[in-house]
């Protein structure tokens, strides 16, 4: 009598806080948890080429920017990345053959993030670079070769 | 007679305490003229009756009841406009919604809530911003390097050239 009293103690408070619970589960993963001074870089490393006319759904955002500067008929994505960076501490991505891109916060104002990035081959760098992010923004590093086309890497930062 | 004042002393104190029957009213009614004993009888309950009601009514008019002066100025004290924290808490008391104490798990949603937009509510966008070059620098040992910034379509490409028949951006 008293185990099921407790299961009817636990299923009425199941079916009270799920929705709850469910609600936060949803926003904790909507908008993950930031400390202060982080940002959170996106890395997307995109297949370039002219071999069919394939745009990946999940490059819809990118697809008119990279329509209007490049002449390739096929974008694919190859990884997508999300990077939270506290200041000075880098964080590394791998991308293709041999290659990382390792990226790190150098600073942060109200509305733009520095960033240095490094892509390095075999752990040697093989492009050193600084860039001011701001959200809505995005920078492209393209050109080394990948299969039929070139590797493009999109980076974006929210914070 | 004195068999009837007998029976009707028995009921005198009936018709006294106003308990008797009309009947036995009546018999009363009918008996004190006659009998000088029942009627002074009478007298004496009443008597005894004044002597006892006098002082309680004299002193229930020099009485001021402490605890009923306590229980009408508490009256008064709710029939007050209350404070902003009685307000809330009576409105927290009455609501269904919070007496389930839901409240606990939906504060702890609106604060993360406003822990996240906080950033965008605050941070102001900074107007010199379109001024600045999105590149500061960049170099490489292995390539040459074109950089090229959009300021309206928001995107600034940092091009590799490896050779001379890798493909180069359209514009």
């Amino acid at each position: 009598m008293a185990l099921r009293g407790t299961a009817n103690r636990i299923s009425s408070f199941m079916k009270k806080w799920t929705p709850l619970l469910v609600f936060l589960f949803i926003l904790f993963f909507a908008f993950p948890p930031m400390a202060p001074g982080q940002v959170q870089t996106r890395v997307r490393v995109i297949e370039a080429s002219n071999v069919g006319s394939v745009i990946d759904p999940s490059l819809r955002d990118l697809h008119g920017q990279l329509g209007s500067l490049f002449r390739y008929t096929s974008y694919r994505l190859l990884r997508d990345e999300r990077i939270n960076l506290s200041p000075n501490q880098p964080a590394s991505v791998p991308v293709h053959q041999g290659r990382s891109i390792e990226i790190t916060q150098v600073g942060l104002q109200a509305n733009m993030a520095e960033l240095r990035v490094r892509i390095k081959r075999d752990g040697a760098d093989i492009l050193n670079t600084q860039v001011r992010l701001s959200p809505g923004r995005t920078v492209l590093v393209g050109g080394p070769k990948h299969g039929e086309g070139v590797v493009i890497l999109a980076l974006s930062a929210s914070f | 007679m004195k068999d009837s004042c007998s029976s009707t002393s028995q009921l005198l104190e009936r018709y006294f305490d106003r308990q008797a029957t009309d009947e036995e009213r009546s018999l009363v009614e009918r008996h004190l003229p006659l009998c000088q004993t029942c009627h002074e009888r009478l007298r004496v309950l009443e008597g005894l009756r004044k002597a006892i009601k006098t002082p309680v009514d004299e002193a229930l008019k020099e009485e001021t009841f402490p605890w009923v002066w306590e229980k009408i100025e508490r009256e008064i004290r709710l029939g007050k406009k209350s404070s902003w924290q009685e307000s809330v808490r009576s409105w927290i008391d009455l609501s269904p919604l919070f007496r389930k104490k839901v409240w606990i798990p939906a504060m702890a949603a609106a604060i993360i809530l406003i822990l996240v937009t906080s950033p965008l509510l605050f941070f102001k966008k900074d107007p010199s911003y379109s001024e600045r070059s999105v590149v500061e620098y960049v170099e490489s040992g292995v390539y040459n390097v074109m950089v090229y910034e959009s300021e309206n379509a928001k995107v600034t490409v940092i091009w590799l050239f490896e050779g001379p028949q890798t493909e180069s951006p359209a514009s």
